[in-house]
């Protein structure tokens, strides 16, 4: 009787050729012919199913010629390439003293404006109250001239009322009462 | 905690700017006592002013653990505006471009968050233009906070003694009013 072996390979050819004596070694070494080139076809075949793989690559849309659509890309998708990710920080004093003379450059620029601004309009408001102060003085100095001519011309005819008090009851006489009118409309 | 990038040292320095002038850059180079110099700093939106050995320090806790260190000088909008804390004060007043010297009848209206009335001006810096970040002080020179002048110093003296003067953007009454929030985020 025949040492039973345990199953240790799957395959059946591989436990019959362990069980049965080498009588039948050329059978066996077909085959095993058959099986290496078997696998040897199976090797070579695997290979074979590698250009298919190659199909796969991946072109970029500048190789493929793709007209590019009009759309906005969010700024947190924007990755420029060859550019360093993150934050740039600002921490030596050089470009920190850069950054506060640029700003205060500007500072000083918009301040400067303001008060050239604030100056000028100052000065124009200055011009026009001076205007309108001379306006004024004009139109008093007139009201002053109109009533002082007006209080010459009846000091005047106080005075001839006051000299000629009996030369003048004659030429009074001829003077008619107001007639009576009576208007319609 | 990280060092301020490009952009918001460039904010942080324009906001400053508005109530200081050139000697904006003691604040970079300054080396007092030690030759430690200060150097800034964000951490949770928050922008402090920190000694540099501080800072390095600070470096061995973690973000989440860390809640302040150094002077805080204000934070970053979700927007990227940068807003000034009354913290700062002790930072800008040293440097400070235009001044308001409040009397001592309006120092109490100012710190309970009034803005400056013409009334209660002792002294006002010279060519001072319109919407100028001021710092406000007491008669005794003392800062109070500071705030953004309503009218220019021109203008200012034609003013009715109710007119407002500056309007007020931070003052040291804060430290009461809004001390559950000026530190805690």
């Amino acid at each position: 009787m025949a040492p039973i072996k345990p199953k240790t390979s799957s395959s059946k050819g591989g436990t019959k050729s362990s069980s049965k004596p080498s009588g039948n070694s050329a059978l066996k070494n077909k085959k095993r012919t058959a099986s290496a080139v078997g696998k040897a076809v199976q090797k070579k075949s695997a290979p074979k199913s590698g250009p298919p793989k190659k199909k796969k690559r991946i072109y970029t849309e500048k190789e493929l010629g793709v007209p590019t659509l009009n759309m906005i890309t969010p700024s947190g998708v924007q990755k420029p390439k060859g550019k360093k990710k993150g934050k740039v920080f600002v921490d030596d004093q050089e470009s920190m003293m850069t950054i506060l003379a640029m700003v205060n450059a500007d500072k000083e620029g918009q301040i400067e404006s303001k008060m050239m601004k604030a100056r000028q309009m100052e000065e124009i408001r200055e011009a026009r109250r001076k205007e309108a102060e001379a306006r004024q003085y004009d139109k008093r100095s007139k009201l002053e001239e109109t009533k002082d001519s007006l209080r010459k011309r009846h000091r005047r005819k106080e005075d001839a009322s006051i000299t000629e008090p009996d030369a003048d009851p004659q030429p009074e006489k001829p003077r008619r009462p107001s007639k009576k009118r009576v208007s319609f409309g | 905690m990280r060092p301020l990038t490009d952009t918001e040292t460039q904010t942080l320095f324009t906001k400053l700017a508005n109530y200081t002038g050139r000697s904006l850059t003691h604040l970079l180079t300054d080396t007092t006592s030690t030759n430690d110099r200060h150097v800034f700093r964000i951490q949770n939106s928050r922008v402090y002013y920190v000694r540099s050995s501080l800072a390095n320090l600070a470096t061995s806790i973690a973000r989440p653990n860390l809640l302040s260190l150094g002077t805080c000088l204000g934070k970053f909008t979700k927007t990227g505006k940068f807003r000034l804390h009354i913290t700062a004060l002790d930072v800008i007043a040293p440097h400070a471009r235009y001044k308001v010297w409040v009397k001592p009848n309006g120092e109490m209206p100012f710190l309970y968050g009034g803005n400056v009335v013409k009334a209660h001006v002792g002294r006002w810096s010279e060519d001072a233009p319109e919407h100028q970040g001021v710092v406000v002080c007491g008669m005794d020179d003392t800062p109070l906070g500071f705030g953004v002048t309503a009218r220019s110093t021109a203008e200012v003296k034609r003013l009715e003694p109710t007119g407002v003067t500056c309007f007020r953007q931070a003052d040291i009454g804060e430290y009461l009013r809004d001390e559950d929030t000026l530190f805690a985020t």
